[in-house]
C-alpha cells in the first residue's frame, strides 16, 4: 500500500466511469459519509479518505508546518488525485474541506469537473462589511479552552474542556467536532481554520461550484453562501436545505441525500 | 525451638503429586508466576494448563506459543483486531489454521468469533474431536449466505459435538433447524444447546423449537429465546410446551426467555403491573409439562406476558420436579398468596436454593414471608419489578433466611428506595456476598424518562458503606460484588449534566476495589449531531467518569453512552482523558469504538497491559464506514502498548 493510501485511510468503492471524491470536515472522518455512499456506489467510483490530523490517522504524520495553512491540505488532496490517476473528479467537500478543494482546483483545474460544497465558508470571523458568523470574543473562549487542553495534555493532566462548555452556540456547533483530535493538533487546526481568509482567491476559481448548506447552521450563516455565489470566479448555484446543523449529511440524511444526488448528477445549466 | 528435622523440600514431592497440585491452580497470573520459578516448574505448569485465552494481534499469529499443548479449552474470540474475520487477511489461511492445530492439539472446547463462514470452514476440520463450541458474532449475518451454511460447516467436521452455544452469535433463527436435521446422529448426541440469543431481539418460533428438540432427544440443557406474545406468528403455546417436554424428557436445565426480555429497557407495565396481553399458557398444561420433566434442576420461564393464577402448577413443581434448585419466573402472578403465613404456591418448593421473581404484580409482603418460611435453603434471591412489596416484607425475608442468603438483587420495585433497602439488609449484612440495588432516593421517580443506567460491579472487602452516614459504623465483611443502578435522567433533552459528577470518587473509600464494570450504555444522547444548543455526550462522559482516577482500579470494563441515531458508542475527549489518569489500570476493555488519537492517551498509564475495543452489542458497527478504530490504528496502538520502552513494574 502506498504511503498516501495508508496515511489517509484511502478507500475506493463502487464502479462507474466517473469519480467522486468525498472530503470530510475537521474533527470527523470519512464515516460522516456513511449514509451517502450506498447511493453512489452503483453509478460512480467513490473515493473516501481521512484528512491528516483526523482522529483516525496516525498523529505522527501531522506536520505542523505543512498544515499551518489550508494549502497543506490542498497538497494532500492533489497527491491523492495524482495517485488515483483519474482524469477529473467530482469533488464533494464538507465545511473547511470545501475550501481545500477550492484551493486545489485553482492550481489544477483540470482535475476537477465540479465542486460541491456543503456548509462551506471562506472566512469565519466577522469583518468590516462581512458577516462570517463569529466574533473575536467567541473565538477567544475557544482558544482558551483549546489552550488549556493542550497544556493539560502536555503536562500529563486530563484535558477536559469540550465544545459544550463554550458560551456561544455558534462556537459550540462548530467546535464540537474539533475536540475529537489530539489537543496539540486540535489547537493547530483551530488556529488554521479561524485565521484563514479565502475571500481573495474566490475570484480565481474556474471550476463550477454547487453551494449547499442548512438553513439553520450556526457556524455558517446563510449570507455566507450568498457571498460565495457572488464572489466565485466560476459559475455557481446555491441551494439552502431545510436541515439543521453543521453536519447535515449525518444528522438529516433524508433531506440531504436527495439534494446531494441531484447536484452530483446534474450540472449548472449555462443558459 | 521445635525443629521438625525434615530436609524435605517442596521440590522433593514426587512429580505425580506436583502435577496434581499444579492442575488445581486456576488463576492465570499465579500460573504465570509459577512457570517462572525454574525449568521444571515451567514444564509442569505448561503441561497442566487446560484453559487458554489467546490475546494478541492476529498478524502475529506466527509467534503463537507451542508450549501449551495440554490446553483443552481454547478461546480465540479475543484476538485483535476484535471482531475481524479471523484468517482472511492472510494469503495462506489454511497453513495458519493447521498451525493452530499443531499448537493446540488437545482442544475439545473452543470459543471463536465467526465473522463469516470461512472461519469455520478453516477451523472446524482442525479439531474433529471437538465436544463444545461457542460461536460469537455481534456483527450482522450477511444476508446473502445460504441458510445454515455455518452450522453445516461445523457439523460436517465435528461429529463428536455435544455442546453448542450460540447465545452471542447473530444468525437467523431459520439457520439452525435445517442444519440440525441434516445431521441426525450429531443431533441425537447433543446434550447442551444454548440458543438464548442475546445478540438480537428475535426469538425462535414454535415450530423451529420443536424441530430442533425433536432432533435432539438427549438434551440435558436447553436455553432458548422464544416468543410468548400470541399475536405473533410462531408464539409458544400450550402445545409447544407439551411437545417440548415430551421431546426432551431428560432436561435438567431449561431456560425459555421471551425475546423482549433481553433488550435492556425496563419493562413497560401498567399501573397494576400487568402487561396488556396474557400469555397463552394455561396452568393445567404447566402441570403436565412439569410432570414430563422429572429431572429438572434449573428452570427459567421469563414470559413477559401475564401468566395468571399460577400457584397450582407451582405447588406441583415440588413433587414433580424434586431436584429443582433454581427457579426464575417472569410475569407470573398469583404465585404465592401467603395468607395466614402458611406457605402456598411457590413457597411449597422447599428444595429451592435460588429464586428470582420478576414482574409479579400481586406479590405482597405476606408472599415474601411465606416464601422465606417455605424455602429455608434459599441462598440467592432476586425480585424485580414487583410493585406491591415493601421494605417490611424484604426485612422479614432477610431475617428468616439470615443463615442462608448470600446473593440478593432488588430492582425496580416502586415502594423501595435505597435507605429502606439498606435497612432490610441488616440481618444479612455480615454474610452477604453479592448485592444489587437500585439507587433511588425518593419514593416516586421524578425523571422524565429513565433512559440511563449505570452499573458498577465491584469487588469489596471489609469496608464501610459510603452513601448513608447512619450506617457508617457497620461493616459488610463478606461483600464481594456490589451492583448499583443509578438513574440519571433524559440526556437528549435540554438539561446538561449538573456541574458536579456522578460521585465515583466516593468509591475511593474502598481501596480494595479493583475491578469495575461501568455500564453507561443505557444513557442515550447525541454524539456529533446534537441539534443546536443541545448538550452532547462528551459532557455526560465527563460527568460519569469524573473522579475515576481516585480509584485503585486494576480492571475496567466500560460501556460508553450511545448515540442511537447513528449507532455509535464511542469515547470522546473527556473519557479518554479521564481514563488515562487511572494510574493503576492493568486491563481496560471498552465496549464501543474510539479513534486512534484518543487510544494513544491511554499509553500514559504505566501499568496498562491489555486493552481492547469490543463492540459486543448488536449490531456491531461494520468496519470501514462506521468504526473509528481501523485495523492499522489498532496495530499501531498495540505495538506501542507492547513496546520495550514501557516499564511495567510487576
Amino acid at each position: 500500500m502506498g504511503i498516501v493510501e495508508e496515511a489517509h485511510n484511502l478507500k475506493v468503492l463502487g464502479s462507474g466511469d466517473r469519480l467522486i471524491v468525498l472530503a470530510h470536515g475537521f474533527g470527523t472522518d470519512q464515516s460522516v459519509w456513511k449514509h451517502l455512499v450506498p447511493h453512489l456506489v452503483d453509478d460512480f467510483r467513490v473515493v473516501l479518505y481521512d484528512n491528516m490530523g483526523a482522529g483516525t490517522t496516525n498523529p505522527d504524520y501531522f506536520d505542523f508546518n505543512r498544515y499551518a495553512t489550508l494549502e497543506g491540505y490542498a497538497f494532500d488532496l492533489l497527491a491523492i488525485l495524482e495517485e488515483l490517476r483519474f482524469d477529473s473528479c467530482i469533488f464533494v467537500g464538507h465545511s473547511v474541506s470545501a475550501m481545500v478543494g477550492v484551493i486545489a482546483s485553482i492550481s489544477r483545474p483540470d482535475l476537477f469537473s465540479k465542486i460541491i460544497m456543503i456548509s462551506a465558508s471562506p472566512r469565519y470571523l466577522n469583518d468590516v462589511d462581512y458577516y462570517g458568523g463569529f466574533e473575536q470574543e467567541d473565538l477567544d473562549q475557544l482558544f482558551e479552552a483549546m489552550g488549556s487542553n493542550y497544556k493539560a495534555w502536555c503536562s500529563g493532566f486530563a484535558p477536559l474542556a469540550v465544545g459544550g462548555d463554550m458560551e456561544s452556540v455558534a462556537v459550540q456547533e462548530f467546535s464540537r467536532t474539533l475536540f475529537n483530535m489530539r489537543p496539540d493538533i486540535a489547537l493547530s487546526v483551530a488556529q488554521t481554520i479561524f485565521q484563514s481568509d479565502m475571500r481573495q482567491i474566490l475570484s480565481l476559481v474556474t471550476v463550477p461550484c454547487h453551494i449547499i448548506q442548512s438553513v439553520k447552521d450556526l457556524a455558517v450563516p446563510v449570507v455566507v453562501s450568498e457571498y460565495l455565489h457572488q464572489n466565485l470566479g466560476s459559475e455557481s448555484i446555491v441551494e439552502v436545505m431545510t436541515s439543521d446543523g453543521h453536519l447535515p449529511q449525518l444528522s438529516s440524511p433524508d433531506i440531504v441525500i436527495p439534494v446531494l444526488l441531484k447536484h452530483i448528477r446534474y450540472d449548472i445549466s449555462t443558459a | 525451638m521445635a525443629v521438625t528435622s525434615s530436609d524435605t523440600h517442596f521440590l522433593d514431592i514426587p512429580d505425580v503429586v506436583l502435577t496434581i497440585i499444579f492442575s488445581l491452580v486456576a488463576d492465570t497470573r499465579t500460573r504465570n508466576a509459577m512457570s517462572l520459578v525454574c525449568l521444571k516448574w515451567h514444564l509442569l505448569e505448561r503441561s497442566t494448563r487446560k484453559s487458554l485465552t489467546l490475546r494478541g494481534n492476529v498478524r502475529d499469529l506466527f509467534l503463537l506459543p507451542t508450549c501449551f499443548r495440554a490446553v483443552t479449552d481454547l478461546d480465540l474470540s479475543l484476538l485483535s483486531p476484535w471482531g475481524h474475520p479471523l484468517l482472511d487477511s492472510f494469503p495462506n489461511p489454511l497453513l495458519l489454521a493447521q498451525f493452530l492445530r499443531h499448537a493446540f492439539p488437545s482442544v475439545v472446547s473452543l470459543t471463536v468469533y465467526v465473522r463469516n463462514p470461512s472461519t469455520l470452514h478453516l477451523l472446524a476440520p482442525q479439531w474433529p474431536d471437538l465436544r463444545h463450541i461457542k460461536l460469537i458474532r455481534w456483527h450482522q449475518r450477511l444476508p446473502t449466505l445460504p441458510l445454515g451454511i455455518e452450522f453445516v460447516a461445523l457439523f460436517e467436521h465435528c461429529r463428536m459435538l455435544s455442546s453448542l452455544d450460540v447465545s452471542h452469535f447473530h444468525c437467523w433463527t431459520e439457520d439452525l433447524p435445517p442444519a440440525i436435521q441434516a445431521y441426525p446422529m450429531l443431533a441425537a448426541s447433543l446434550s447442551q444447546l444454548n440458543i438464548l440469543k442475546h445478540s438480537s431481539v428475535e426469538g425462535f418460533k414454535s415450530h423451529e423449537l420443536l424441530a430442533i428438540t425433536a432432533s435432539c432427544p438427549n438434551l440435558r440443557e436447553l436455553l432458548a429465546t422464544c416468543i410468548f406474545d400470541h399475536r405473533f406468528v410462531g408464539f409458544v403455546s400450550d402445545e409447544t410446551l407439551l411437545a417440548l417436554a415430551s421431546n426432551c424428557p431428560s432436561l435438567s436445565l431449561l431456560h425459555l426467555v421471551d425475546a423482549t426480555s433481553l433488550s435492556n429497557v425496563r419493562p413497560d407495565l401498567n399501573d397494576d403491573g400487568y402487561t396488556s396481553e396474557d400469555a397463552s399458557i394455561s396452568r393445567s398444561i404447566l402441570c403436565d409439562v412439569f410432570a414430563g420433566l422429572p429431572l429438572l434442576e434449573v428452570l427459567v420461564l421469563d414470559v413477559c406476558h401475564n401468566v395468571r393464577d399460577a400457584w397450582p402448577a407451582l405447588e406441583l413443581l415440588n413433587s414433580k420436579c424434586p431436584r429443582l434448585k433454581s427457579l426464575k419466573l417472569g410475569q407470573f402472578h398469583g404465585i404465592c398468596s401467603g395468607v395466614d403465613s402458611r406457605p402456598d404456591g411457590i413457597a411449597l418448593c422447599h428444595g429451592l436454593e435460588s429464586l428470582s421473581i420478576k414482574n409479579s404484580a400481586d406479590l405482597t409482603d405476606n408472599s415474601l414471608e411465606a416464601i422465606s418460611l417455605g424455602c429455608p435453603k434459599l441462598s440467592k434471591f432476586e425480585v424485580l419489578g414487583c410493585k406491591k412489596i415493601s421494605a417490611k416484607g424484604i426485612r422479614k425475608l432477610t431475617h428468616v433466611l439470615r443463615n442462608t442468603l448470600v446473593d440478593v438483587k432488588i430492582s425496580s420495585c416502586k415502594n423501595l428506595n435505597v435507605v429502606s433497602l439498606l435497612q432490610t439488609m441488616e440481618p444479612i449484612r455480615d454474610r452477604i456476598e453479592r448485592l444489587h440495588i437500585d439507587c433511588v432516593w425518593k419514593n416516586a421517580d421524578n425523571s422524565v424518562k429513565q433512559t440511563a443506567s449505570s452499573n458498577g460491579e465491584t469487588r469489596l472487602k471489609k469496608k464501610n458503606k459510603s452513601r448513608d452516614n447512619s450506617f457508617c459504623s457497620r461493616t459488610w465483611s463478606k461483600l464481594q460484588h456490589l451492583s448499583l443502578w443509578i438513574a440519571v435522567g433524559d440526556c437528549s433533552g435540554e438539561r446538561r449534566p449538573c456541574t458536579g459528577s456522578l460521585g465515583l470518587r466516593y468509591l475511593a473509600r474502598y481501596p480494595s476495589l479493583s475491578r469495575m464494570l461501568l455500564d453507561c450504555s443505557g444513557v442515550i444522547g447525541y454524539g456529533l449531531t446534537a441539534p443546536p444548543g443541545y448538550p452532547d455526550l462528551s459532557l455526560w462522559e465527563r460527568f460519569f467518569l469524573y473522579g475515576i482516577e481516585n480509584l485503585n482500579l486494576n480492571e475496567l470494563n466500560y460501556w460508553p453512552a450511545q448515540d442511537m441515531d447513528v449507532n455509535q458508542r464511542s469515547l470522546f475527549l473527556p473519557a479518554a482523558a479521564l481514563l488515562a489518569q487511572c494510574g493503576s489500570l492493568r486491563k481496560l476493555f471498552i465496549h464501543g469504538t474510539a479513534n486512534e488519537h484518543f487510544m494513544m492517551f491511554l499509553l500514559r498509564i504505566p501499568t496498562l497491559r491489555d486493552v481492547q475495543l469490543r463492540e459486543d452489542y448488536y449490531p456491531a458497527p461494520e468496519n470501514d464506514m462506521c468504526t473509528e478504530m481501523r485495523a492499522e490504528s489498532c496495530r499501531r496502538f498495540e505495538d506501542a502498548l507492547k513496546s520495550i520502552n514501557r516499564h511495567i513494574p510487576d
